[in-house]
C-alpha cells in the first residue's frame, strides 16, 4: 500500500470536517475503551503481573531472534510447512503470485493480513488473474467499496454507519437493500461462503509462531480465518519475522492479554493453532501450507532504540485510547496502521522523512502506553522520533530557525528578560483588555478553535525582582 | 535442534517439481530473477544476516544462545494466572454461558443422542447433519436423528462433534483435527452440538497443552482449534451479531458419569 502519511494534517483536517465519519466515530468511541475496562476489571488475576509477562515473552524472543527463526522454520518444514522469506513488500508479492501460479489458483480467500496491505497484495493478485475476497466482514466491506483501506486493525469498517454498509452491499450483492444488522450478516455470511468453498487458496496472517511445535496461531471471532486455512487446497501464512513466542504455554499467556486489551473479550471465539499439512487419512485441510516470513523494515528495529516497538502484538488498545484517534480515525494516518503504534511504526517501515507528522499525531498523554499489553513505552518513542527527525534536519524550515533563535536568546538572559517583556506586553495589547486572545497571527491554528489565554500582568523575572526589592527593603 | 544453518536450508531441500516458473520464485525465497541467484543473495540468508548483525551474534553467543533456547522449550513454567476453580465443572459452566453457548448436563454418553435430540425439537432446528466418526458408535437413529459419519460440506445444517478437552477458565472446547475428528464438522454448519466429558474439562490452555504433549508427544494434529461459544462479528456499526461465518450457536452436552 502507498503511504500517504505526508499528508496528516491535511487528511486530519479533512476527517474533522466530515459530519458523517464525525457522528460514527462518537457512536464507537467509548465501545472499546469500556469493553476493555470491564474486562480487565473482572479478570480476577494480577493483570499488571501478566502485562509484564507479556513483556518478558516478547522480549525473550527479541534478544535472540535469529536462533529463534530458525528453531521455528525447522520445525515447520519438519510438519510439511514450506518457510520463506520476503525482505519487503514487492517480495511477497512475487511470492504469492508463484504460489498461486505454480497451483494453478484463481481465486483466494483472505483472512485479515495486515502484512497483506503494507505489501498491497490484492492488486498484484489480481494482476496475474487471481481474485483477492476478503473474508472478514469488515475488511470485506472495505473492499467492495473500492478497496478503501481499512481504519482500524481488528474493526476496519467501524467508520462507516449502517446504512453506508447497507448501500454497499445493495450495489455489490444486487438484494434488495436491508439495514437490519443481522439480515445483513446474513446475507454477506452466504455470498461469502461460496467464495471459502469455491477457492484455491487462502491467505492469512499469523497473530504468533510457535517455536516449540512450529505452528501457527490465528485468533479470529467470525470464523473466517478458520474458513480460510481448512477449505482451500493451499494456505499461504504471510507474517513478521517478530512474532514468534517460544512455547504453547507462552500462547496462552497472551491469549489472557490479547483479547481483553482489544475487544475486551476474556478469549477470542476461535484460537486456531495449526502445524502442517492434512495428514494420514485426514478428511480436510489443506495439502500445502506456506509460512512467508516477512522483514520489511522489522530488522532494522533489531537492538535499536525502537526494538520495544517489535513486541507488538496488534491488538489495537493505543489506538482504541487514542484522543487523537478518536478524533480523526484511523485514514488520516495514511498506512497500514493507524493510532499510536502507527505513529511509531509508519516512520520507522516507510521513513523518517516519509511521515513527518505522524509523530506528532499525538497528545504524549501517555494512555497508550498505560494500555498496551506488553508495555510498549510508545509515548517515549514518539519522542525518540521526534529527536531523530531533529537530528536529520527534517523539521520545516519556520520551526528550525524559531528554535535556533529561541536557543540563542535563552542564552543570553538580559536579552531574554527584555524579550519576554516585550513579547507580554504584546499580548497584553492583542487581548484588548480581556483576558483571552481570539486570533493570534503566529499560531493562528491554535486560536481558529479556541482563544490563547491572555500573560496575567508582568513576567516572572520582573516579579521576582520586585519582591526582591520590597523584602530588602 | 535449531541450527538450519545454509546447508540444513531451503536449498537443501530438494522438493521442487522443476519446470515451472513458480519454482524460481519459490527457490529460497529469492525474487525472480533477482540479481544473485546464489544461497548468499537468497531473502533468507539476508534478513537472516540482518538480524545476527543486529544482535553481535558470534559463535559463541550462538552455542549459549542455542543451549538457552534448548532448555526454555522443554521448560513448563507458565506466566500469571488467574486463581483456580474449585469446581471445575460449574466454572465451565458459567464461562460457557458467557460466550453464549448453551449446557445440558447428561449421565451417560448413551444418553447424548436423546439429549441432542431433545435440543434440535425444542430449538425447531433440522434434525440432520454430520456427526465425528469417533462419535459414529452412539444410536443416533433411536433418537429419530439422521447424522452421516463424515466431515461437513455445504448444506449440512447441523454438526455433532467431540472435543479434545474443555477448558473452566474460559468456558472453551478444544478439538484436534484427526481422520475420525474433522476439522470442518464444528465449522461449516449452522448448529454446532458438542460433547464433552465432564472428566475432560481442566483449568485452562496450559493443562490442555499438557494433555495434549501427553496423547500426541511433540507433533501435535494438524489442526487444533479453541471454540469458545458462537461465531461472531461487530463489524458494522460494532453490534455483535452471533453467526459470522461459523455456527450460529454453539450447545454442549456435558457427560457426568
Ligand atoms: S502497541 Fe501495544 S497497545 Fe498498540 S497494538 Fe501494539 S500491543 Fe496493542
Amino acid at each position: 500500500m502507498r503511504s500517504q502519511a505526508m499528508y496528516f494534517k491535511v487528511r486530519a483536517g479533512d476527517k474533522l470536517a466530515d459530519r458523517l465519519l464525525q457522528q460514527n466515530l462518537a457512536k464507537a468511541r467509548s465501545k472499546f475503551v469500556d469493553a476493555r475496562a470491564a474486562a480487565v476489571a473482572a479478570y480476577d488475576g494480577d493483570f499488571e503481573a501478566l502485562r509484564s509477562a507479556g513483556q518478558g515473552i516478547r522480549d525473550r524472543v527479541l534478544e535472540n531472534l535469529d536462533l529463534w527463526l530458525e528453531t521455528f522454520e525447522e520445525r515447520a518444514r519438519a510438519r510439511g510447512a514450506e518457510v520463506l522469506y520476503a525482505r519487503d513488500g514487492e517480495e511477497i508479492c512475487r511470492l504469492v503470485t508463484g504460489i498461486a501460479q505454480r497451483h494453478g489458483v484463481t481465486k483466494a480467500v483472505k483472512s485479515k493480513s495486515m502484512l497483506s496491505e503494507e505489501a498491497g497484495l490484492n492488486a498484484a493478485l489480481t494482476a496475474v488473474g487471481v481474485q483477492p475476497v476478503e473474508t472478514d466482514l469488515g475488511e470485506y466491506i472495505q473492499q467492495i467499496d473500492d478497496n478503501e483501506p481499512p481504519s482500524h486493525i481488528l474493526a476496519p469498517a467501524f467508520h462507516k454507519s449502517r446504512e453506508q454498509v447497507a448501500d454497499l452491499f445493495a450495489r455489490a450483492h444486487g438484494k434488495p437493500r436491508k439495514t437490519d444488522i443481522p439480515e445483513m450478516t446474513r446475507e454477506a455470511r452466504e455470498v461469502l461462503r461460496e467464495h471459502f468453498l469455491s477457492a484455491g487458496m487462502g491467505i492469512s496472517g499469523g497473530n504468533f509462531l510457535i517455536a516449540e511445535t512450529g505452528s501457527v496461531a490465528l485468533v479470529t471471532n467470525e470464523g473466517n480465518g478458520r474458513m480460510v486455512t481448512t477449505l482451500p487446497d493451499v494456505h499461504v501464512v504471510i507474517t513478521g519475522i517478530e512474532k514468534i513466542v517460544p512455547r504453547l504455554e507462552d500462547l496462552a499467556t497472551l491469549m489472557r492479554l490479547l483479547p481483553r486489551s482489544g475487544t475486551g473479550q476474556d478469549i477470542s471465539n476461535y484460537v486456531s493453532v495449526l502445524t502442517g499439512v492434512k495428514g494420514e487419512g485426514d478428511r480436510d485441510g489443506p495439502s500445502h501450507l506456506y509460512v512467508i516470513l516477512v522483514d520489511n523494515g522489522r530488522a532494522s528495529l533489531v537492538g535499536s532504540e525502537f526494538q520495544d516497538m517489535l513486541r507488538c502484538i496488534r491488538c489495537g488498545a493505543c489506538m482504541n485510547h487514542c484522543p487523537v484517534y478518536q478524533t480523526v480515525g484511523g485514514h488520516a494516518y495514511g498506512w497500514v496502521y493507524p493510532g499510536p503504534m502507527g505513529a511509531v511504526l509508519t516512520p520507522l517501515f516507510t521513513g523518517l522523512g516519509n511521515a513527518l507528522d505522524l509523530p506528532h499525531a499525538a497528545t504524549l498523554c501517555n494512555q497508550c502506553g498505560v494500555v498496551c499489553p506488553v508495555r510498549i513505552p510508545l509515548p517515549e518513542l514518539l519522542r525518540r522520533l521526534r529527536q531523530r527527525q531533529v537530528e536529520a534536519g527534517l523539521r520545516p524550515r519556520g520551526e528550525r530557525i524559531g528554535m535556533r533563535a529561541w536557543a540563542w536568546l535563552a542564552r543570553r538572559p538580559r536579552l531574554y528578560r527584555l524579550a519576554t517583556r516585550l513579547v507580554v506586553r504584546y499580548l497584553n495589547w492583542l487581548a484588548e483588555g480581556a483576558d483571552r486572545i481570539r486570533v493570534m497571527g503566529v499560531a493562528p491554528e491554535w486560536t481558529a478553535e479556541r482563544d490563547f489565554p491572555a500573560p496575567q500582568g508582568r513576567t516572572f523575572h520582573e516579579l521576582y525582582a520586585q519582591r526582591r526589592r520590597t523584602g530588602e527593603e | 535442534m535449531a541450527g538450519a544453518g545454509p546447508e540444513g536450508g531451503l536449498a537443501g531441500r530438494g522438493t521442487m517439481e522443476a519446470g515451472t516458473v513458480a519454482d524460481d520464485v519459490l527457490r529460497d525465497g529469492r525474487l525472480q530473477g533477482g540479481a544473485s541467484g546464489g544461497w548468499a543473495g537468497s531473502a533468507r540468508e539476508q534478513i537472516l544476516e540482518r538480524v545476527r548483525g543486529a544482535l553481535g551474534r558470534t559463535s559463541e553467543s550462538r552455542a549459549r544462545a542455542l543451549a538457552d533456547i534448548a532448555a526454555a522449550l522443554v521448560d513448563r513454567g507458565h506466566g500469571p494466572r488467574p486463581p483456580a476453580a474449585a469446581d471445575l465443572v460449574e466454572r465451565f459452566k458459567r464461562e460457557s454461558a458467557r460466550m453464549s453457548s448453551t449446557l445440558d448436563t447428561v449421565t451417560s454418553l448413551q444418553a447424548v443422542p436423546e439429549a441432542v435430540s431433545r435440543y434440535l425439537a425444542a430449538q425447531g432446528l433440522p434434525r440432520s447433519g454430520v456427526v465425528w466418526p469417533s462419535l459414529a458408535g452412539l444410536d443416533w437413529a433411536r433418537a429419530g436423528l439422521t447424522l452421516e459419519a463424515r466431515e461437513a460440506r455445504e448444506g449440512d445444517l447441523v454438526g455433532v462433534t467431540g472435543c479434545f478437552c474443555a477448558m473452566a477458565e474460559t468456558g472453551t472446547v478444544m478439538t484436534c483435527s484427526a481422520p475420525e475428528s474433522p476439522a470442518t464438522a464444528s465449522l461449516l454448519p449452522e448448529t454446532h452440538v458438542v460433547v464433552v466429558p465432564a472428566t475432560r474439562i481442566v483449568q485452562g490452555m496450559e493443562e490442555a497443552w499438557q494433555l495434549a504433549r501427553e496423547e500426541y508427544g511433540m507433533a501435535l494434529p494438524r489442526a487444533v482449534n479453541f471454540i469458545s461459544g458462537p461465531s461472531r462479528t461487530g463489524d458494522i456499526e460494532m453490534n455483535i451479531v452471533l453467526g459470522a461465518h461459523g455456527p450460529y450457536r454453539v450447545h454442549i452436552v456435558m457427560v457426568r458419569e
